[in-house]
């Protein structure tokens, strides 16, 4: 095996259309991952910035109503992670800043593809475009002659005879041509730990190590599938024609086949609807239930009790915090269920899309490489969820202050001081850790081990069905 | 020793092999005659374990086909030695060597390849410059270099000159001398009358006729070979 392993390395490097094949995308790779990774820097520095700025205003300001602070608000910026320079997944077209504000829960805004007719378009240039599109096609291109270049010379005979088995002689082909994926793969690793200035940390290099290990995987399984066809049909015209229309299904009909599914299968209420839907339920109530005069009159009265007065004008708080704290956590119960209903369908979506890789390992391959780069739905899920927490903590102090900082009811001018502000906590998002997410991918996982085996399995068969006698 | 016992082997329509009986005794080189599609190649894909027979046997050294103990202890020259053209002749000679698992040094591979007529100032270059006749060299090297017990050549002087298909001749009476097996399929009347010591002739798949070379003549030869063509 490693003979042959070795025979055919020198082929390719004494080939000089491979050669230089080779070498430009070798350049390639490693000029579009640098490029990528400048970029992701560029962004990271200048949502810092932002960040910095934003922060910064919000420490400055001068005493103030924190009613009107709540309306002033602020934003959470979802941090790119280091690997977005790999693979930026939905980030382009989700946006990647929150403005947080009292009453309003806004969406996320300011995605680059609302911005650029070239990114909503085409996507951008990143390394994933060139692993799962481009560098499969030069591996089909490697793969689909490799057995039948043997067999139509005549060398097949001679190398049979020398005592070699067709199994072994088809595994060291494959492997010798995946090993050519698995150097364009490195390649691009490595440039990421060269040129990367911060944020290796023991997750970050875990998801490379994986991410090499599914896109290898994968590339594996399309070579020996391309080689394993080629050995079946004998003929390199027919198996270069059939990985060809495979491909295409697997990287363009299928995801959009499986896409449309999910949606028709889980449906998304429009944004219309949506926002209606939610105002309804913030005004009247719950299901029409206890509608906002009802709940206000049930709060005054409760309060006046527990502070055992008879006017809003006697209370030693401020009643109007208390009652925007109420409708803010009313807000929140209504937004528990549009927006977790919702989410619940984003991820119910997603996981049926996953599960597409069982007819596609290209979906499965895409699905962790987002899932790697800490791009995919589910970590964009885990930011909304976290910036909804601070949301609430934030404007939760805020009322407080309103309420318990030392105002009474009906003192519209009251303003709390700078230290309070100072004092409010910033939000700061940590991405969730590969170890903490991976039972989300165990379908894509699974899926891409089962075509191992297939393939496998299908260099088995071709092997044993193969005719020799020419 | 090979045996063929009542082999029949049909393609289709087409009777490749019908009822073929032969046998090479060890020492022996048996010259296989016969014109295109009298059955040749399917009689030598058989032996090389390549295709299996509808009916009827096939021993080589008292054992059945297509084992890796048996493709060690045989020898095979094409009649077109397709060899890799990146390399050069002593790194194609190595190469098929090592995946027979035989390891030799630099000096014996240059010997083989001497011994088979290729001129020494050839075996650094890449086979893609070769003649076809150069690359036969290379393939006859390679048979030998196995120092196998049984050797199978489909048209092995095919794209040798005289001198080199002379040389190949007493390479393989060499070979048989020293009790190795030998079957060559030839359309060369004149080679295989000087070379082998047993000649059959194959006609649509049956063998017509047997006979021991230093028995006829050439020119008695060629008239059989033409008498059971054109019968």
């Amino acid at each position: 095996m490693k003979d042959i392993f070795l025979n055919e390395f020198k082929g390719y490097f004494r080939n000089k259309l491979f050669f230089s094949l080779g070498v430009f995308f070798f350049f390639f790779l490693s000029i579009v991952t640098y490029f990528s990774i400048l970029q992701n820097e560029e962004q990271l520095v200048a949502q810092k910035d932002a960040h910095e700025h934003i922060r910064a205003q919000w420490d400055d300001m001068e005493a103030s109503n924190p009613h009107s602070a709540a309306h002033y608000g602020t934003y959470a910026f979802k941090p790119l992670s280091v690997l977005n320079s790999i693979d930026d997944g939905v980030n382009s077209v989700t946006g990647n800043v929150l403005r947080l504000e009292g009453h309003r829960q806004n969406d996320i805004a300011f995605s680059e593809s609302s911005q650029s007719l070239v990114v909503s378009k085409f996507g951008k240039l990143k390394p994933a475009l060139v692993l799962q599109f481009i560098i499969p096609l030069l591996l089909i291109f490697l793969s689909f002659s490799s057995y039948t270049s043997e067999r139509s010379s005549g060398r097949l005979k001679l190398l049979l005879v020398q005592g070699l088995s067709l199994r072994k002689i088809v595994f060291a082909k494959s492997i010798t041509i995946w090993f050519i994926g698995l150097i364009f793969l490195t390649t691009t690793i490595i440039v990421q730990l060269i040129f990367v200035d911060s944020g290796l940390n023991e997750d970050v290099l875990s998801r490379l190590i994986y991410l090499l290990i599914s896109f290898s995987t994968y590339y594996f399984i399309l070579v020996s599938l391309t080689i394993s066809l080629s050995v079946l049909f004998n003929n390199s015209t027919t198996s270069l024609s059939l990985i060809i229309l495979i491909w295409v299904l697997w990287t363009i009909f299928l995801p959009t086949i499986a896409s449309n599914t999910s949606e028709k299968l889980i449906p998304l209420p429009t944004r219309a609807e949506f926002k209606e839907a939610m105002l309804e339920d913030r005004s009247k109530g719950i299901d029409g239930h206890n509608p906002r005069g009802e709940r206000r009159d049930a709060l005054e009265k409760e309060t006046l009790e527990k502070y055992n007065v008879e006017n809003l004008s006697d209370l030693p708080i401020n009643f109007s915090g208390i009652l925007m704290q109420e409708d803010e956590e009313y807000g929140n119960m209504v937004w528990d269920k549009h927006f977790g209903s919702l989410y619940e369908k984003l991820e119910l979506q997603k996981k049926s899309y996953q599960l597409s890789g069982v007819i596609n390992p290209f979906a499965a391959v895409q699905s962790l490489s987002m899932a790697y780069s800490g791009t995919d739905m589910y970590h964009h899920l885990h930011f909304l969820k976290e910036t909804k927490n601070y949301r609430r903590i934030f404007i939760k102090t805020l009322n407080d202050e309103y309420a318990f900082g030392g105002s009474k009811t009906g003192e519209r001018g009251w303003k709390a001081s700078n230290e309070f502000f100072r004092s409010v906590k910033d939000f700061s998002y940590t991405s969730p850790s590969f170890k903490s997410f991976y039972k989300k991918y165990l379908t894509d996982i699974i899926i891409l081990l089962l075509w191992l085996f297939i393939s496998f399995s299908l260099v088995f068969y071709s092997t044993k069905k193969a005719k020799i006698d020419v | 020793m090979i045996k063929v016992d009542k082999v029949s082997k049909t393609y289709g329509n087409h009777k490749a092999l019908d009822n073929l009986c032969m046998e090479v005794l060890s020492g022996e080189i048996y010259g296989l005659l016969g014109a295109n599609g009298a059955g040749k190649s399917t009689t030598l894909n058989m032996l090389l374990g390549f295709t299996s027979p509808d009916s009827g046997s096939i021993k080589i050294l008292n054992s059945r086909t297509n084992k890796i103990i048996e493709k060690s202890q045989i020898g095979y020259i094409a009649e077109n030695v397709n060899l890799y053209p990146y390399l050069t002749g002593i790194e194609n000679l190595d190469y098929f060597c090592r995946i027979a698992d035989i390891i030799l040094d630099y000096n014996t591979l240059t010997d083989f390849l001497v011994e088979c007529g290729l001129e020494k100032e050839f075996h650094s270059k890449r086979v893609s410059e070769y003649s076809k006749g150069m690359r036969q060299k290379v393939g006859i090297s390679i048979a030998l270099a196995k120092n196998a017990k049984v050797y199978l050549l489909d048209e092995p002087a095919s794209g040798l000159d005289p001198v080199a298909s002379n040389e190949l001749s007493q390479i393989l009476k060499k070979l048989s001398s020293k009790g190795a097996t030998i079957l060559m399929a030839s359309h060369d009347i004149f080679r295989v009358r000087e070379t082998c010591d047993k000649i059959g002739i194959l006609r649509k798949g049956c063998l017509i006729k047997e006979m021991k070379s230093n028995e006829v003549t050439s020119k008695e030869l060629e008239n059989i070979y033409l008498t059971y063509m054109q019968a």
